[in-house]
């Protein structure tokens, strides 16, 4: 049975008049099992997978042979008695597996259907073009047949999303929201990094760039033990916030940063609920800030109770608190967990817009963003950001944040640096 | 900072002298710079008895406590399910409400840690008692000290009542002397249980009594068939506030300020002079004398009895604004719902000491039972 536990990491002292509150929440999930062993028992429990490959014109070649080997080696990972099916997707999305004339939609996997499935996946052949929509639409189609808890999908492209509007495939996104999650890979240079992450942020997965075809294979291979290792169905982060406080946001900070704010429902009047997808045995941090009403000096307050519900159960909470002083002494310090998770969501976003006013041709913007991202980077420790950076800037001066664009870098380089952008270190604790 | 000078502490914050070891100015309740005495002993929590607040209703005590601070429900994880206040221990905030014409709220306030006010009430017919003790927070332990004060003289004052085994009985006159007597009686009770809770507390710790003695204020008032005595030792005090008429304050502070305010110094003055705070007389081990002073008033007509700590009267000293303040807290004519309303009042002010606010609504009706 999985167990969670949860941690907060805070300075509650405020001073007089203070009304914000941040924290550090940290939660982790020992026990989680598998999906597999949870699907074992037909019924609500369970997983089902299905992976996407880009079927369009562009594929053509290596990265077809690369997408298809890789499609096989994810097959030959899902384990028996999962439901799965195979989607080939180019301006329109069709099934390969289940074959579009077979009855069932999707398949618990043995090893016939193992076999059938490489057969039908050797077959899928490059052209047309790329309208990722349709691939959505009807990857929610085949999992709404089947009653099981847990629904991953992974999507492989290698292009931009070019034979459809922006607006259809932003539409097709809301639309799936909260039905199956999704992990995106992009293969090359050529697609965006923006679209794809678009959607894996919306449904709860990660987006990365697979730099060689031959590559492929091995990842996709992670992400199915990644997502069979996930033994915990549908968890919230639920926030409980006193009466006449203000939750200014709740981001997953680690292992990722992922704002979560906007995906807020209502439990109750004082809670709200963040879905956070399928757990495993892991650890994710939360920064969580509230604003209260300033209480006078020496009093406590309770800010917020963060919570961990799997379904309706809460399996642990954390309680923020607030207490008004006039120590300052106290109420000065800054707890080392939100700094730190600060600095890194700081290093997320100025990365992002660093490259994307590179990219508008903004160079002003860029040399400041990408050199005040440059300074986060070392103030924060993340060694791998500061790796990726240096690959586009020319550092002057990393303790100031001082750089100069490299000309002439790779286009890979700079999606490298994006895709990673969001991935945070951990705070090092003494 | 060497012994010497936290001897000679004043307070950062308005400059009252504080006395040695004292962890919070009695003035403006700032916590003063001493450490060692701030963390609540494990003796004091043994000790403190436990003080049920039963539901006025049904007379059991709630397993679910509520919020002081919004009437909502206290949760399992401590803090209010509403407005996330923490919950208080019992003996941080704790109510009685003996008779529905007498009632009192006693509650540790904001600034300090621990609720070392005490309270003891009790009623019956035209009968009450009230009796409110304030521990002196430069000595520890202060807080267990008060309420066996504060009890052990409550049941003195109920043996001399109606249903007691020493009535007083009689005419006005022999009743006043007789209440007289009951209250020095119960002063004396009050400081004997102080010094005891003072010895066992020395001995389960193995100090000398000597050292540190927990002391508290001691005011007691008694309604008895229409008739009010007041008993005090130190600056706890009694008010009669009657509906048409002049409000006044029956005790007499035993403090430096008053005796400033006798020597001719406006009150207002007095009563903000860094020595206000000084109390003259107190219970304790090292109490010179624990008779109570009296003073006894026939009301002529109805009006509120009010006895509390100096945690509600430093925000509202004069006994007309007293007056002002109870007449409008108390339009339900409720002492419980008053009293609670004049603590939480306090407590918007900056609660800034324990509040202990204990009511008992005088009336005609009541005045011509029996």
């Amino acid at each position: 049975m999985a167990e969670f536990s949860a941690e907060v990491f805070q300075n509650e002292f405020l001073s007089d008049g203070g009304t914000d509150v941040h924290a550090v929440v940290t939660v982790t999930c020992t026990g989680a099992g598998s999906a597999a062993a949870a699907g074992a028992s037909p019924g609500a429990a369970g997983v089902a997978e299905i992976v996407a490959v880009d079927t369009s014109g562009s594929m053509q070649g290596r990265n077809m042979e690369a997408a298809k080997h890789a499609a096989a080696v994810a097959v030959d990972q899902i384990p028996d008695g999962t439901l799965f099916a195979i989607i080939g997707g180019s301006h329109v999305a069709t099934r390969i597996f289940p074959y579009p004339n077979a009855r069932v939609p999707m398949v618990a996997m043995e090893p016939g259907a193992r076999h059938e499935a490489k057969r039908a996946i050797s077959t899928m052949a490059a052209g047309g073009g790329t309208a990722i929509s349709s691939w959505l639409r009807l990857a929610d189609d085949l999992f709404a047949t089947v009653p099981v808890a847990q629904k991953h999908l992974i999507l492989l492209t290698d292009g931009k999303n070019e034979s459809e509007p922006t607006m259809h495939l932003d539409r097709m996104i809301a639309d799936v929201t909260g039905h199956f999650q999704c992990d995106a890979r992009g293969v090359g240079d050529r697609w965006v990094v923006e679209e794809l992450r678009k959607i894996s942020t919306a449904l709860l997965g990660t987006v990365d760039l697979i730099a060689r075809p031959e590559d492929i294979a091995e990842d996709f291979s992670a992400l199915v033990r990644k997502s069979m290792a996930r033994g915990v169905a549908a968890v919230d982060l639920r926030v409980w916030a006193p009466q006449g406080s203000d939750v200014l946001f709740v981001k997953q900070v680690a292992p990722e940063v992922d704002d979560l704010t906007g995906r807020r429902t209502q439990v109750n009047a004082l809670t709200s609920a963040y879905p956070t997808g399928a757990w495993a045995d892991e650890t994710r941090e939360y920064h969580v800030a509230v604003r209260v009403p300033a209480k006078p000096v020496g009093s406590e307050q309770l800010a917020a109770r963060v919570q961990v519900a799997v379904g309706d159960e809460v399996a642990a909470s954390g309680l923020v608190k607030a207490k008004w002083s006039d120590d300052s002494t106290l109420t000065a310090r800054i707890s080392p967990e939100v700094a730190h998770y600060t600095g890194q969501a700081e290093l997320a976003s100025a990365i992002q817009e660093g490259l994307a006013a590179k990219a508008a041709g903004d160079e002003a913007t860029a040399t400041v963003k990408l050199g005040r991202a440059v300074q986060l980077a070392a103030e924060t420790g993340n060694d791998e950001a500061t790796s990726r950076l240096r690959k586009i800037v020319e550092v002057e001066n990393e303790e100031e944040g001082t750089v100069r664009l490299k000309r002439n870098t790779a286009k890979l380089d700079e999606m490298a640096l994006d895709t990673a952008s969001t991935k945070t270190t951990r705070v090092r604790r003494a | 900072m060497s012994a010497d000078d936290s001897s000679l502490a004043r307070c950062p914050n308005c400059g009252e002298n504080a006395a040695p070891r004292a962890r919070f100015c009695e003035n403006c309740g700032t916590p003063l710079g001493t450490t060692e005495a701030s963390a609540p002993s494990e003796v004091t929590l043994e000790l403190a008895p436990t003080v049920v607040d039963p539901d006025p209703a049904t007379g059991d005590s709630a397993a679910r406590r509520s919020c002081a601070a919004c009437g909502g429900i206290i949760a399992p994880d401590g803090y209010c399910a509403d407005c996330g206040t923490p919950g208080q221990s019992e003996r941080d905030h704790f109510e009685e409400r003996p008779a529905d014409w007498v009632a009192g709220v006693c509650d540790r306030g904001v600034r300090h840690a621990r609720n070392e006010d005490a309270m003891a009430l009790a009623a019956g017919g035209t009968f009450a008692a009230l009796v409110v003790c304030d521990g002196v927070s430069s000595a520890p332990d202060s807080d267990v000290a008060s309420l066996a004060a504060s009890r052990a003289a409550r049941d003195v004052l109920v043996a001399y009542g109606p249903e007691g085994s020493s009535s007083v009985e009689g005419a006005t006159s022999r009743r006043i002397a007789g209440w007289t007597d009951a209250m020095v009686a119960a002063s004396r009770a009050a400081g004997q249980a102080v010094r005891g809770a003072a010895e066992q507390l020395a001995a389960t710790k193995g100090t000398d009594v000597a050292d540190d003695p927990p002391s508290c204020t001691f005011v007691a008032a008694v309604v008895d068939n229409g008739l009010i005595v007041a008993g005090w030792l130190g600056d706890s005090r009694v008010y009669w506030l009657p509906d048409a008429g002049q409000a006044e304050q029956l005790s007499v502070d035993d403090s430096w300020a008053q005796e400033m305010i006798a020597a001719g110094v406006p009150r207002a003055q007095a009563e903000t002079s860094p020595q206000a705070h000084a109390i003259t007389r107190w219970l304790g081990p090292d109490a010179p004398d624990t008779d109570a002073r009296c003073a006894a008033t026939l009301p002529t007509g109805p009006g509120w009895l009010l006895v509390c700590s100096d945690g509600l009267w430093n925000y509202c000293s004069d006994a007309h604004e007293m007056s002002d303040l109870v007449q409008r807290f108390a339009t339900s004519g409720d002492p419980h719902t008053t009293a609670a309303a004049l603590v939480r009042w306090a407590n918007a002010q900056g609660g800034r000491d324990n509040i202990t606010a204990a009511l008992a609504r005088v009336s005609p009706a009541v005045t011509e039972q029996r």
